[in-house]
């Protein structure tokens, strides 16, 4: 008997515990306290003018980066610089190191090299910035896997006399010079809801996979995504945020689980990532609900061209990161040479032409582009 | 399995009273049409609660989840009572609860319906009446005459072993969660939770036999995800899809006889040994592939995607394997030497085997299982990306240990690795399904592994008693 | 095996000579000498390698490995293995940094809180793993998600920020010299050395791992023993996740992710023996020093990090492959 009541015991302890989550029902909106900034309500050709207006807004603002300590004046010398994105082996910083080394070999004077952990780990990519920094590079450019966690070893690379920027995932604005934005987060934000509105309606119910909630970029898409779609698309019903790493499986498991828990409620998956996309498409085309549910996601047009093709996704939202690796290698140059400083307004960034500072430290390549079936063969990144 | 004192009591009909019981009011539930009214449709309860939004789901709220639950709970009691009569007091005292729960809720169920529609109880349906009469004789039943204590049925030796415990598990929650959502029951979403892992069931046969010699490989992540590569590109490259799926199998091989060559004739623990590889490999795919996915296979390569005779291919090769590997380690002389190589090497080499080709014979398998687990994985998709597969040895290990597969060696069956795949991944989705908070999600998980593991050593020590 | 050599009286005082041969061919001996030459060979591909700085900012790095490494040695010692300790370094940050910004606690509660936390967890392992008899190795894979489910679930994926400067001179800061956290690392390595070498409590594990039934029959409270040091691996990972929070100044429920390989991969790899019985704090040491010191040479000449893991891989085979031979040897 008295193993029964401690087999019982055991059990409703355990239930006690399952129920405990049960009933912390949060619909995760990305919020990490952060202000949010929708931009306003529309379609198409809008978009940018809401450039435009926020860049004059953003002119108030003073330059907030960073400063590298004086060191030797590198003005027209070669420079060489480490490339240190969040992780290596994956298609998307695949994309923005072929863009870096088109710069480097465009302006003759610059030679990159890319190395980073194989796995988004911060400590790891802490310590690769930090054995740069003692071998002794002119410049260093960074996607960081956490904005504060990457700060230190910024920092104290500034204060060695190199110079450092960022692309694709941003840092604290103070350990580093510049940052190349690859478009705004509400910029995104609209576009993803906008295609899905557009496709699905404006009463559309859908759900979001993304790579996990502690991803610092994907966190802030989807809360300026809830803030836009709360203020334009009050209909827009939100089911759930799951998570799935940068896991080809899982993202398509999870993108199955969606579809068989709403069934014909769901109308749209927003995929979050370069590998959620292509694999929650594929678990759509797979159920066959092409028809019913639409897929809208950030991914590179490589892994979506079997989906765009086949019909089954009709927008693939994303920047060109091939032009943001571009772009960053030529802030740096010309960083090194002196031709942009704070208080500056824009940056020629070679055949990517001017492009306008935003944010106070922020050079933005552009508002984010949308494959479609017609353009997406014209890519190859 | 001892002896118990006492002479055994026959088993008599009356035992199967609760699980009698307990199939009247469930089958009256979900089998038999619900209330007729025309506004509403015929209708079965369970339609009536599935149609509800999901994230509205409060659990015990609305009082329709309460008969199947205590159906379910009476069930499970006369099962216990089946098995072991010895606490036929206790069983029936918790089954009267159990009864007891249904007739509140029809208590509760006339104070509602019967304010606003007085012409109800008219309406009601004889699958109503059923489910009342069988929760009142679950009361009643605390009064009928028990069988003497101490006796243990040949039944128990049906949850005498852990694949039993994780099937019993996998049922278990299959049905707690299709009450609870009754979307997760339909057939697409059973099929996708079988497939969906199969290429770790696969993986985990393999690492069964690893383990069961006493050893581990830790490098299968690295490898699933070279091989998935090599195999992609290759079709790509224009060789016949068979070919392409052969070659992972060979390299797989090659690899596996490497580490083997290692552990038994350089006697590198095999911890070392893949912990090592696992970084090789990993560095090999990511210098060679250059995180460039594969794409534009053609049509024909997509093996995972088949479905032949309308079973998903995946399914199809995940039970073909363990039925094999289960047969072939119980019955060939090789399988069963693995056994004896992980219980003591020592006997084993007594014994006169070679505990060296044995080593290398254990880990050739396990990359050619390697090998087709990657094949499974490279076909699912239309890209195949150019990363392993994140953190997946230690899925892999799991599912082997949850299965019962003593890490120390010489025991559990790849019966038990597959069936704790195939409850992984069941867990995964059903905590979607009831709506866990998405943050809670891997510690809920990871109780119900610790769950199951526990449920397996109470077991045993039940047993030892 | 190492404590019984170790009290094997010699029939007369070795020379030292015999003496230096011995420690040279012992296994933290052929470890040693194969971090001397790859610290040779690394110095020679770049100046920039052996400097003081750099030296002393890897062992800033490695501090949290390490301090984790010395429970793990014990661990495995006595035959078991703890994977969950990644999950409790995570999961430390994230309590610290929760009862600092959510709960309001002063600071220097929190820090408690976190450690107190980081060491239950610990001692709930041990307590299974001894009580109810769960295998080390389920038991710690079964945590390994549930801690991690814990972190994620206690910040629901926010992370605490903006702690006060005192906060950071742990992990960023320096004392006479050296790196501060350093120095608790190599008085912890010298304590625990210390213990594991020449105490009852040393003795006592690798008689459980030599042989667990027989160290129970002899009276050995083996349970107590297990359950201290299981506990014991909870507290360090969790002084260890102070430090890191300190070190990167912000709390993320996955940090310390696939840690247990690194400090599983840098123990074995010291010489101690997966399946119980022997193995040395020493060795273990040698074993962090050794891939710290290879992950930063090689990136420092121009190795990228992609075939900086090939290498350390090659190099953890190798270095078992040649020490299994030169016991052998040593052996006959």
């Amino acid at each position: 008997m008295k193993k029964t009541f401690a087999i019982t015991l055991i059990l409703a302890l355990l239930l006690a515990l399952i129920s405990m989550p049960l009933s912390a029902q949060d619909r995760w909106d990305g919020a990490d306290d952060l202000a949010v900034n929708p931009l306003a309500c529309g379609m198409g050709d809008e978009m940018m003018d809401e450039g435009d207006d926020m860049e004059e807004d953003m002119e108030m603002m003073e330059y907030d980066g960073g400063m590298a300590a004086m060191g030797d004046d590198m003005a027209g010398m070669d420079i060489t610089l480490v490339d240190v994105p969040k992780l290596v082996g994956i298609g998307y910083f695949a994309a923005t190191t072929l863009g870096q080394q088109q710069a480097a070999e465009e302006l003759g004077n610059v030679s990159v090299t890319t190395d980073a952990p194989t796995e988004a780990n911060i400590d790891d990519q802490i310590q690769v910035i930090d054995s740069y920094i003692t071998a002794g590079v002119d410049g260093i450019l960074f996607a960081a896997n956490d904005p504060v966690a990457i700060a230190p070893v910024l920092r104290k690379a500034l204060e060695a006399g190199i110079h450092v920027v960022g692309y694709d995932a941003n840092s604290e604005p103070d350990a580093r010079e510049w940052f190349v934005n690859q478009a705004e987060f509400n910029g995104i934000a609209k576009a993803l809801v906008d295609s899905l509105a557009d496709q699905m309606g404006e009463d559309a119910s859908f759900g979001i996979v993304t790579s996990t909630f502690t991803t610092p970029n994907q966190a802030r898409w989807i809360a300026e995504m809830w803030a836009y779609a709360s203020e334009c698309y009050p209909d827009l019903e939100w089911l759930e945020t799951l998570e799935a790493q940068e896991d080809a499986v899982l993202s398509f498991q999870q993108a199955q689980t969606l579809l068989n828990k709403y069934g014909e409620d769901l109308d749209g998956i927003f995929a979050m990532t370069s590998v959620a996309t292509p694999n929650g498409a594929d678990a759509v085309q797979q159920a066959g609900a092409c028809e019913d549910v639409a897929v809208v996601g950030l991914a590179t047009p490589n892994g979506m061209k079997p989906y765009v093709n086949s019909g089954c996704v009709r927008d693939v939202i994303l920047w060109n990161p091939v032009d943001l690796g571009y772009a960053a290698v030529y802030v740096m140059r010309a960083v090194v040479d002196g031709e942009f400083s704070p208080g500056d307004a824009s940056v020629m960034a070679g055949r990517l032409g001017e492009l306008v500072v935003v944010n106070g430290s922020e050079v933005l390549l552009g508002p984010p582009f949308t494959f479609t079936a017609e353009n997406i063969n014209d890519f190859d990144f | 399995m001892s002896k118990t004192k006492g002479a055994p009591v026959p088993r008599r009909p009356l035992h199967f009273i609760g699980i009698a019981l307990a199939l009247v009011i469930i089958g009256a539930y979900f089998l038999l049409p619900f209330v007729v009214q025309p506004e509403r449709g015929p209708s079965t309860v369970a339609i009536l609660t599935g149609s509800k939004k999901a994230n509205e789901l409060g659990l015990f709220k609305t009082g329709l989840e309460v008969i199947p639950l205590a159906g379910l709970g009476i069930l499970l009691l006369g099962i216990w009572n089946v098995i072991a009569p010895a606490a036929s007091r206790a069983i029936s005292l918790l089954m009267s609860v159990a009864g007891l729960l249904i007739a509140v809720y029809y208590i509760n169920f006339f104070r509602d319906y019967a304010a606003d529609e007085a012409t109800f109880i008219n309406n009601m349906d004889i699958a109503f009446w059923i489910m009342l009469v069988a929760g009142v004789l679950a009361v009643l039943q605390i009064l009928i005459p028990r069988g003497l204590p101490d006796e243990r049925y040949r039944i128990m030796k049906l949850f005498g072993n852990q694949e039993s415990v994780i099937l019993f598990g996998l049922l278990l929650l299959i049905f707690i969660i299709g009450i609870a959502n009754p979307r997760f029951l339909q057939e697409r979403n059973i099929s996708d939770n079988l497939q969906g892992n199969a290429y770790i069931a696969v993986a985990a046969l393999g690492m069964t036999m690893v383990i069961v010699t006493g050893n581990i490989d830790i490098s299968v992540g690295s490898l699933v995800g070279l091989l998935a590569v090599i195999s992609g590109r290759l079709v790509v490259a224009g060789l016949p899809a068979p070919l392409a799926w052969l070659a992972p199998l060979i390299v797989g091989a090659g690899f596996g006889a490497f580490i083997g060559f290692l552990v038994a004739y350089l006697r590198i623990p095999s911890i070392v040994v893949t912990l090592g590889m696992l970084s090789i490999i990993k560095g090999i795919l990511i210098i060679w592939a250059g995180g460039e996915r594969v794409r534009d296979m053609p049509p024909e390569y997509f093996l995972s995607q088949m479905r032949p005779l309308g079973i998903p291919m995946p399914i199809i090769i995940m039970v073909v394997l363990t039925i094999v590997v289960v047969l072939w380690m119980r019955y060939s002389a090789t399988g069963r030497a693995f056994y004896a190589l992980g219980g003591n090497a020592e006997a084993a080499r007594l014994s006169g085997l070679s505990q060296k080709r044995l080593l290398m014979t254990v880990f050739i398998l396990n990359g050619i299982f390697v090998g087709i687990a990657s094949v499974m994985y490279s076909t699912q998709f239309n890209i195949i990306q150019a990363t392993p597969p994140p953190a997946l040895e230690l899925s892999v290990i799991t599912a082997s240990v949850v299965g019962g597969v003593s890490i120390l060696g010489g025991t559990g069956t790849a019966l038990g690795s597959t069936l704790a795949t195939l409850l992984l991944n069941f867990i995964r989705s059903a905590m979607i399904f009831i709506n866990v908070s998405p943050f809670w999600l891997k510690a809920v998980q990871g109780l119900l592994i610790l769950a199951t593991v526990l449920a397996d050593l109470i077991r045993r020590r039940r047993q030892r008693l | 095996m190492k404590s019984a050599q170790a009290k094997e009286p010699s029939p007369r005082n070795p020379t030292v000579s015999e003496k230096l041969r011995h420690l040279v061919i012992s296994q933290e001996g052929v470890l040693f000498v194969i971090m001397l030459v790859s610290v040779l060979f690394l110095a020679t591909r770049t100046d920039k390698f052996l400097t003081v700085d750099n030296l002393l900012q890897q062992g800033r790095f490695m501090t949290e490995v390490g301090l984790i490494a010395i429970p793990m040695t014990y661990i495995i010692i006595t035959g078991g293995i703890d994977l969950s300790v990644g999950s409790i370094l995570g999961l430390t940050a994230i309590v610290l940094g929760w009862t600092w910004q959510e709960l309001g606690f002063p600071l220097e509660l929190a820090i408690i809180t976190g450690i107190l936390s980081g060491t239950l967890a610990g001692f709930v392992n041990g307590l299974f793993i001894v009580r109810v008899g769960v295998p080390p190795l389920i038991m710690t894979l079964a945590t390994l998600a549930l801690y991690r489910g814990l972190a994620e679930g206690i910040s629901e994926a926010r992370s605490a920020r903006g702690y006060p400067e005192w906060f950071f001179q742990l992990g960023q800061g320096e004392f006479l010299g050296i790196p501060t956290q350093l120095w608790l690392l190599i008085i912890a390595v010298v304590v625990f050395g210390i213990v594991l070498a020449r105490t009852r409590l040393g003795r006592a594990l690798y008689a459980i791992g030599n042989n667990e039934t027989g160290a129970r029959f002899s009276g050995l409270t083996v349970n107590r023993h297990l359950l201290f040091i299981y506990t014991f691996s909870g507290f360090m990972s969790a002084v260890a996740g102070y430090i890191f929070v300190s070190r990167v100044s912000t709390t993320r429920s996955d940090m310390g992710t696939g840690m247990e390989l690194d400090v599983i991969a840098a123990v074995v790899l010291g010489g101690t023996s997966i399946f119980g019985g022997t193995g040395s704090i020493p060795g273990t040491i040698i074993g962090v020093v050794l891939i710290q010191l290879l992950k930063n040479g090689l990136t420092l000449s121009g190795v990228t990090s992609d075939a900086t893991i090939v290498v350390i891989g090659s190099v953890l085979i190798f270095a078992i492959l040649v020490n299994n031979f030169i016991q052998s040897r040593r052996g006959e």
